[in-house]
């Protein structure tokens, strides 16, 4: 996909986990559009074990549509672009379908250097199978039992962090010697390899130590402070090993790299760039946010000051995961987002007929409800682990909530085909709990990913067709901040639209959602009362900004931060309902 | 063109299936050998338990000086309380080896002890003909048996294999199986019941050591209760109270009384693996083998609605509309209208449909 030579077509592709979906673009009167899309289910799987059937049946949508023809007779993509509508002149996929890297994590302090090694993990997909600690101060356990965790877990990585630079030595090194040990006593053909992210100055006792017992690769020090962090070096070596042992093994990848210009990556890599695209396209000063809630994995992708922080569950999506979560921290942790009650067992077994169906879809409301409330669940859980690692600076006008986002972009089938746009509103707000003013921008088509790409080597064709109408408006949120009584008033906004303009009070505990769709614009005048903050700067700050509609209108989110949910749940289910009328969901 | 998920229910068909050692190992059987289902067609070492034992520190001695008191060294076999380390004479403190196995690594005053391996037999689990043994650099890890039969696959399973003659105790494919139902004539038997079954009935099939449960629907309070059987159970529909798809049914009712090899092993990702009854079933030709998946969802299918609210529901597709529609929900989507007998067919997303073959 250089840049000098001419590309008419481009074809985008996105394997996740349970649907591949592929898009179209082609340059129309000199500007790059959005032209069509194709969905399929993956084929990664028995009986198909081929991810590219999956691509061409997706593929087969669009072709039906446009007319086009995309393979040859043989199977091979047609590419650069013959004449008569044949082929097209780049291809490039972004793919999610693999299955997470299985780490184990080993450091001193389950707060500091372990934390640390956490977050560098969830930047990439992986799981974490154990995490170990030092016994040194009698937190841990022993060496036979780290022994035992990690032979019973028979990770892919064992990623050991620990000790800041030139602290401890010994603790560090017993946790080698423990994974050492215990790679060694693991078939060598699956045996884990190690990564050492911990206090730099033991690297070459590290190094003697592990000998060739097992492979051994070496990153910076994860946490060489108490204080400091750093992450970039584990994390491109997580990366690597997710796309060596992972990616690069699926079925039939080799043949999309075969047809990619530009080497095929992680969905959520991908969809990092293009948060961080979007973020160069704004002032900056804010952040810009990325949420894929997809069937087996959840990503939060944020930047600020320029730095992408990707952060992923690779263990829970709106398909897998589910019962594990309620397993783990029990049903209402999900159904306390719905509108009616629902037993534990109910919510069971909906989640179990899902994983065992994961292509389906809810076909009534009680289903459809329970998808929502765990693509809630899904965000709130991977922001928690993503939160702490970020460095919003300026960004960050109170601690402990979310820092201000200029804009949220809103990706992934559950809120792409949420049937109603407040729907898909509500649900980012509830999981976010966004303040001051955020544009949610939607992710029709499930683009993001693949525009990521595009963004990287074409950024021109990936403004083209984000101007083309590849995303859509959902919403322009005002969340102010601060305490009141409920009913209290704490905003005045004033909207004024090029046919006229009204005034409304917000009360404090409010939902409120103004008309304003799609490709128009309002001038808003917020007054907000003297302690409340709406991200202008300070508490009490009144100012004019320009907003653009959305399919959910434009929606005023007083109910406070962090938001407060009744804890009777009749009152909480006639809350939640309350909610989704309001937002007309 | 969309191309449905899929599943068997064929009453003759030449069965294929991988048996698997979990690690290289001995093929005990050759290609053209007739197997039963208990019969162990091959046999792999498997690593047994080890133990790190702290020598140094259980001696109170550092580790620089540790090697004195040890006795044995990496290669020597061990008993189990056998003495590996021992410091002083009146009052020793000895460090004992905690079982049977050999001494694998010494070093920074601790040792590894590896148990002996355990040997894993790998039965047939099913009637047929040995037509392949699978090998790779010289190494045997397992084989491939045939048969002409029956196959069914379920929709959900716990509990590993087994193999026995199939009752069939109830009449109707959406009745409940209940306790009463289950005497002493069902003991080493595969129960098939209709939706699904009580926990009574459940509890009941476990004292009398059935040898695997068939039903329709798992009611979601007796997963647990499922995944800890000491035998398989299949859900042929999902979980919930599910009656059981006629073809289904009628498959098992037809052949009541036979034997039948049934496995509940279950993956969704990863590797998926469904769980499945297989009926052997004496065939004078060789049956065809079973279809491939991959053929797009045409007019005439016959499928299976796995959703709620029509969950379990079979008919045959007689329409394909072109246009999206909307469904309760409130979502857009392509379906497909099918003939389940009711006065008017049902239109049903595409995705909540389930081709049986």
């Amino acid at each position: 996909m250089a840049e000098e030579q001419r590309i008419g077509s481009i074809l985008l592709v996105d394997c996740g986990t349970v649907m591949t979906k592929a898009t179209l673009l082609e340059q129309v009167a000199g500007q790059y559009r959005f032209v069509a899309r194709g969905e399929a289910p993956t084929t990664v799987e028995y009986p198909w074990s081929d991810i590219t059937a999956g691509i061409r049946h997706a593929v087969e949508r669009i072709s039906a549509s446009t007319g086009r023809r995309f393979f040859e007779p043989n199977g091979d993509l047609i590419t650069p672009e013959l004449t008569g509508h044949r082929g097209v002149d780049a291809f490039a996929a972004t793919v999610s379908a693999s299955q997470p890297l299985q780490v184990v994590l080993a450091g001193l302090v389950r707060n500091l250097s372990v934390a640390s090694a956490e977050r560098a993990a969830a930047s990439t997909y992986s799981t974490t199978k154990a995490i170990l600690t030092s016994n040194d101060r009698g937190g841990g356990h022993s060496e036979g039992a780290n022994v035992h965790t990690i032979y019973d877990a028979a990770p892919d990585v064992i990623c050991i962090a620990g000790g800041v630079e030139g602290g401890a030595a010994k603790p560090v090194l017993d946790l080698v010697e423990a994974a050492t040990l215990a790679s060694s006593l693991i078939e060598q053909s699956v045996r884990p390899k190690l990564l050492y992210v911990g206090n730099s100055r033991l690297r070459r006792r590290v190094v003697q130590m592990v000998g060739k017992r097992a492979e051994l690769r070496v990153a910076d020090n994860v946490r060489p402070t108490r204080t400091e962090e750093n992450l970039v070096g584990a994390q491109a070596e997580l990366d690597g090993l997710y796309v060596q042992e992972k990616l690069e093994r699926l079925p039939g990848f080799e043949t999309v790299s075969n047809w990619s210009a530009v080497a095929p990556r992680p969905t959520a890599r991908a969809f990092g760039q293009l948060v961080r695209y979007l973020w160069r396209l704004g002032d900056g000063s804010k952040g810009v946010l990325g949420v894929d809630v997809g069937a087996a994995s959840t990503t939060v992708a944020a930047v600020f000051d320029g730095r992408v922080f990707t952060t992923i569950r690779g263990d829970l999506g709106v398909t897998f995961g589910g019962e594990r979560l309620i397993d783990e921290h029990g049903a209402e942790t999900v159904t306390r987002w719905l509108p009616e009650p629902m037993s534990a067992d109910e919510a069971r077994g909906v989640l179990v007929n899902k994983e065992i169906r994961p292509t389906s879809i809810p076909q009534d409301m009680r289903e459809l409800w329970l998808d929502q409330a765990l693509a809630r669940e899904a965000l709130r859980t991977t922001l928690e682990l993503a939160r702490p690692g970020w460095e919003p600076g300026a960004a960050q006008p109170h601690p402990h909530i979310l820092p201000l986002c200029d804009t949220i972009v809103v990706s992934g089938s559950v809120l792409a085909h949420a049937p109603r746009p407040g729907q898909a509103a509500l649900i980012v707000l509830d999981a976010l709990e966004p303040i001051g003013v955020s544009t949610l921008v939607l992710d029709a088509h499930g683009l993001a990913p693949a525009l990521g790409i595009v963004a990287e080597v074409k950024p021109l064709a990936a403004v083209e067709v984000l101007d083309s109408g590849a995303f859509v408006n959902l919403a322009t949120v005002v969340a102010p901040v601060g305490r009141a009584r409920r009913g209290e008033i704490i905003l005045r906004v004033h909207v004024t639209y090029d046919e006229g303009k009204f005034s409304v009070e917000i009360g404090y505990g409010d939902l409120e959602v103004l008309p304003l769709p799609p490709g128009q614009q309002a001038v808003l005048e917020l007054r907000p009362l003297h302690n409340f903050d709406v991200g202008l700067g300070r508490p009490g700050k009144a100012g004019k900004l320009r907003v653009n509609g959305g399919l959910a209108g434009l929606i005023i989110d007083a109910r406070g931060r962090p938001l407060r949910i009744p804890g009777d749940s009749e009152q909480r289910q006639s809350q939640m309902q309350q909610w989704l009328w309001d937002v007309g969901g | 063109m969309y191309y449905p998920f899929e599943t068997q229910v064929t009453p003759l068909t030449t069965i294929r299936r991988k048996r698997m050692l979990p690690a290289p190992g001995e093929v005990l059987v050759r290609i053209g050998d007739q197997v039963d289902p208990p019969q162990v067609i091959a046999r792999a070492e498997l690593p047994g338990d080890f133990r790190i034992l702290p020598v140094a520190r259980l001696l109170g001695v550092p580790a620089s000086r540790v090697k004195r008191y040890i006795r044995v060294k990496p290669g020597d076999d061990v008993q189990e309380g056998q003495v590996i380390a021992k410091r002083g004479r009146l009052f020793a403190s000895t460090v004992t080896s905690p079982f049977n196995g050999m001494v694998t690594a010494s070093g920074g005053g601790r040792m590894l002890v590896e148990a002996r391996s355990t040997t894993f037999d790998l039965r047939a689990q099913m009637y047929g003909t040995v037509c392949n043994v699978i090998q790779q650099r010289g190494r045997h890890y397992g084989v491939v048996i045939e048969t002409p039969g029956a196959v069914i696959q379920g929709a959900w399973g716990a509990g590993g294999e087994s193999f026995g003659v199939l009752k069939c105790l109830t009449e109707t494919a959406s009745e409940l199986l209940e306790a009463e139902a289950i005497d002493p004539s069902s003991q080493g038997t595969i129960l098939v019941g209709g939706r699904g079954l009580s926990e009574a009935a459940l509890e009941r099939a476990q004292q009398l050591q059935v040898r695997g449960i068939v039903v329709g629907g798992l009611s979601p309070e007796l997963i647990a209760q499922a995944e800890q059987l000491p035998f398989p159970i299949i859900v042929t529909e999902g979980i919930g109270a599910m009656p059981m798809s006629q073809p289904i049914f009628r498959l098992l009712k037809t052949n009541d009384g036979r034997e039948a090899s049934v496995n509940g092993q279950i993956q969704t990702r990863g590797g998926i693996m469904r769980p499945e009854v297989i009926i052997p079933t004496p065939a004078d030709t060789v049956p065809p083998a079973e279809k491939q998946p991959g053929v797009p969802l045409e007019v005439g299918a016959r499928v299976r609605l796995v959703r709620a609210p029509h969950a379990g529901k079979v008919g045959t597709v007689v329409a394909l509309p072109v246009h999206a529609r909307r469904m309760e929900t409130g979502a857009k989507v392509h379906g497909a209208e099918v003939d389940v007998g009711q006065e008017a067919p049902l239109f049903a997303p595409l995705a909540n449909l389930e081709v049986l073959r």
